[in-house]
């Protein structure tokens, strides 16, 4: 297969038995788990707050944000510093960090044909480098960002 | 770039907000002395630079309407100054109104409000007619003095006014020659001025231009004093400074010229030295003497005296209060570190073989300590304004409200360099107004209602802050008519806020804080009839997020006093540390009483809310692991304590397992995402990275009391 396009490095990691992806640009730095502090009161998919260097950022359950079905913490656990509302730092807890892929434009389905309902507005594409299967989120509506498509800036 | 305008537009801003404080605080000065004596020249100057100043930067950064402001404004000041016009009370009404206009121009400009400013144009009317009503200055009368043809050519129009004026007091004119080193002209001719300025005005002053070295000017000074030649020598005189009167023509005089440059044939001995001596040297301009090279080095002269007039002296610095708060983390991660470096000191410490380099590791430690302390407190104190600042305002707005409400109100204020942080300082400046809006509006009487009462007519509000220990006071008391209990009570029973028994029960303390109870307080009639309290819930939850509470004392017929108590810094405060089902709280000290051991039998529990009596009073609980439903594998805890908070006279225990410790923390805010969430007041970081959650008091306290019943949310996300 021909490849064409620009390509964009996306940093994949594992939510439950699935593999999914955002454009590297978008995450700011990646970190182990640090202790959290839960919150009481908080919405269902906050996990709790950290610091970070000195900074309170939130943390959100990537899984639970998408209504994934929950599980335990594991060992491999890591936070992804992304960039929410309101100049926000949101840390986003994901069970695995895998890999980056280079994507070419014409790697990647465009995922309205593939999913419907609601997580059909967050995954905006799929990809199949090498083999793998990633589901490509689009971090925006995720985050309650309204920034215009960061996807093929990088 | 778009940064840099950004940039440039806050410092805009700033510059501006400074500016108009200093210009309302110059015209509050001027009000105060209207009408005692002659008025200060030199704060109409100040008024009329700093209008000035505010027409440069609106031109800066195309603020139009603000320069069309300043314009108009800086007109009628130069009439001030010139004494084209008078300084009536409605002259002075209309400055008092610019400066609230300017405020409203910053406001939109900032994109902070939105207001037509659909009045300035009429504002502006209204000054232009003022500066038309301008009389023409009277012909000069009195005597007449002997000064150079040179000097009154280079007098500027305002120079001359002030001559004119000075003359018409009857003040003695004096000539001052003084030598200044170039390098140290401006501290010394500043010095000078300072020490001239109880005894009489400097009018103008040139460069001689002769007899100048290298490294020093001379000037020539005119000034005009009421105190004798003897006097000024022995104040002013030195090696460097020679002082003559300029001599007085004597009345006879025919020709109605305010000075002559040669003495008449009636005037006095020629002084030897001055006036009429030298008139070839006095240069008509500073310009003048550049074109004397030699003289002096190229330009010196015209450039010192343009640095006089230029370089501010001030010097101090703006920072943006959003850098002190990045400091101010850092600081935060390196006590971190600190209790890390010690924890690793101990243990390097109980090992024998290692103890010289743990009693070395120690040493450095406490050193480290120290600084470290030294360094928060310095970023804290840079942190610091005093509170005069927000005291002018207020005395504006005490001005404009007493005139509005028609009576006569004195504002005493005291503590006005009490400092507090900055940001309270902001979030201060609406409550503060509004207990001074009540306190004219309702609890002042009428002027005929205080004389039938045998009070003095003019009305006091005094303004008071004190610091007490880590806290600021300010007291807002007034000597109005007080609070009437009985109508406040049978009004809150009207309104369902209290029920009937419950009345006998109420202490005179607690019925008073009923005007902080919104349903109640927020009616204007009833603010009527308490004679204070409109809105004052307002005034108790702004002043509670600032960590502060406000307490309330009034006596029938006497007056009325709030005592508002702040921390004085939002950065840092004490707290408590509890436990509660293994998760670690922080209480800020600032709202704890007390923290009690929990005695099961005093336990009794009314329609379902669990109280405890304590010394005798009705102390409501509240289960903390109830309340955000924590649980926990371990066993029910066998001595659980009570926490004490209050706010204002409202009390509610906090049950916790267990107490910790006090500890200085510093809160961060939770972010957006979790804004919704209520009963803390941010996080706070206790070492080893874990953060605690920070209980906020007063919230946990209304939402108990008031049934805040939107206290759990659902998801903060889309």
């Amino acid at each position: 297969m021909k490849l064409r396009g620009p390509r964009v490095e996306y940093l994949a990691f594992r939510l439950g038995a699935d593999t999914y992806a955002v454009p590297i640009g978008e995450i700011r730095e990646i970190l182990k788990l640090p202790p959290v502090t839960e919150v009481p009161r908080a919405p269902v998919d906050i996990v709790g707050v950290v610091s970070v260097r000195g900074l309170l950022v939130t943390v959100m359950s990537l899984r639970a944000r998408l209504r994934l079905t929950a599980g335990d913490p594991s060992r491999k656990g890591r936070i992804l510093l992304a960039m929410g509302a309101h100049e926000e730092v949101i840390g986003l807890y994901v069970d695995e960090v895998l890999q980056v892929y280079r994507l070419a434009e014409s790697e990647i389905e465009v995922a309205a044909t593939v999913l419907g309902g609601r997580l059909g507005d967050y995954i905006v594409g799929i990809g199949r480098p090498e083999g793998a299967l990633l589901r490509l989120l689009d971090l925006r509506p995720i985050l309650g960002r309204t920034d215009p498509a960061a996807r093929d800036a990088t | 770039m778009a940064d840099m305008g950004d940039k440039a537009r806050e410092e805009f801003f700033s510059e501006a907000h400074e500016i108009i404080e200093g210009l309302s605080r110059d015209l509050l000065q001027l009000d105060s002395t209207r009408g005692k004596g002659p008025v200060d020249p030199e704060l109409v100057n100040n008024i009329f630079r700093a209008v000035h100043t505010l027409k440069g930067l609106a031109g800066l950064f195309g603020a139009t309407r603000m320069s069309a402001l300043s314009h108009e404004l800086e007109n009628v000041l130069d009439d001030l100054r010139l004494g084209k016009i008078e300084l009536t009370q409605s002259a002075l009404d209309l400055l008092f109104r610019g400066v609230t206009i300017y405020g409203r121009i910053l406001a939109v400009e900032k994109g902070t409000r939105t207001d037509a400013l659909t009045d300035i144009d009429q504002f502006l009317r209204e000054l232009a007619e003022l500066s038309e009503a301008q009389s023409d200055e009277a012909p000069i009368s009195g005597a007449f003095y002997e000064l150079d043809p040179g000097l009154l050519a280079v007098l500027t129009e305002y120079e001359e006014h002030r001559l004119r004026t000075n003359i018409e007091q009857g003040q003695s004119l004096f000539r001052l020659r003084v030598r200044f080193e170039l390098a140290t002209i401006d501290g010394a001719l500043s010095s000078l001025k300072t020490k001239a300025k109880p005894h009489g005005e400097i009018i103008t002053y040139l460069p001689t231009g002769e007899g100048a070295e290298a490294d020093s000017i001379e000037l020539d000074i005119l000034m005009a004093s009421k105190a004798s030649l003897e006097v000024l020598r022995s104040l002013l005189g030195g090696e460097q400074t020679q002082i003559e009167e300029v001599p007085r023509r004597s009345r006879a005089a025919k020709d109605p010229v305010l000075v002559q440059s040669r003495p008449g044939s009636h005037g006095p001995p020629e002084p030897t030295g001055f006036g009429s001596v030298h008139p070839p040297t006095l240069p008509p301009r500073p310009k003048a003497v550049a074109q004397r090279p030699g003289a002096l080095p190229k330009g010196a002269a015209s450039s010192a005296v343009a640095e006089v007039s230029l370089r501010s002296v001030t010097q101090t610095v703006r920072v943006d209060i959003r850098k002190l708060d990045l400091l101010m983390n850092i600081v935060g991660e390196l006590s971190i570190v600190r209790n890390a470096i010690g924890r690793l000191t101990e243990s390097v410490r109980k090992s024998p073989e290692l103890r010289e380099i743990g009693m070395e590791l120690y040493r450095l430690h406490r050193g480290f300590e120290r600084q470290l302390a030294d360094l928060q407190s310095g970023i804290l104190e840079v942190r610091m304004v005093p509170l005069g600042q927000l005291f002018d305002k207020l005395a504006r707005v005490v001005r404009q409200i007493s005139r509005e409400a028609d009576k006569d109100v004195n504002l005493v204020i005291t503590g006005a360099e009490t400092e507090v942080d900055k940001l309270i300082v902001e979030e201060l400046s609406d409550p503060l107004m509004h207990m001074i809006r009540n306190a004219i509006d309702h609890a002042i009487e009428a002027r005929i209602e205080r004389e039938r009462v045998g009070k003095p007519a003019v009305g006091t509000i005094a303004l008071n802050a004190f610091q007490k220990a880590s806290h600021v006071v300010i007291e807002v008391e007034d000597d109005g008519k007080g609070i009437d209990e009985t109508k406040l009570v049978s009004a809150a029973v009207k309104r369902g806020l209290l029920a009937q028994e419950e009345v006998t029960e109420l202490v005179h303390r607690e019925v008073l804080n009923l005007v902080f109870i919104p349903g109640l307080s927020t009616k204007s009639d009833v603010g009527e009839l308490s004679g204070r309290g409109v809105g004052m819930d307002v005034v108790k939850t702004n002043i509670g997020k600032l960590g502060g509470i406000i307490d309330i004392y009034s006596e029938r017929g006497i007056g009325t006093k709030f005592t508002v108590t702040l921390p004085i810094t939002l950065a840092i405060i004490s707290a408590l540390i509890v436990q509660v089902e293994g998760r670690t709280f922080a209480v800020p000290l600032a709202s704890v009483q007390e923290a009690i051991w929990l005695d099961p039998a005093a336990l009794r529990r009314v329609e379902g809310q669990e109280m405890m009596t304590l010394r005798g009073a009705t102390l409501p609980l509240c289960r903390i692991n109830e309340l955000f439903s924590l649980t926990s594998p371990g066993k029910p805890k066998a001595r659980p304590y009570a926490v004490v908070v209050s706010v204002g006279a409202r009390r509610l225990g906090l049950v916790v397992d267990e107490l910790i410790g006090q500890q200085d923390i510093v809160i961060k805010p939770l972010g957006p995402s979790l804004k919704k969430v209520k009963g803390f007041a941010g996080a706070t970081e206790l070492g080893d990275q874990r953060v605690a959650l920070v209980l906020d008091a007063p919230a946990l306290i209304e939402e108990l009391f008031l049934g805040g019943a939107d206290a759990a949310v659902g998801s903060g996300f889309g």
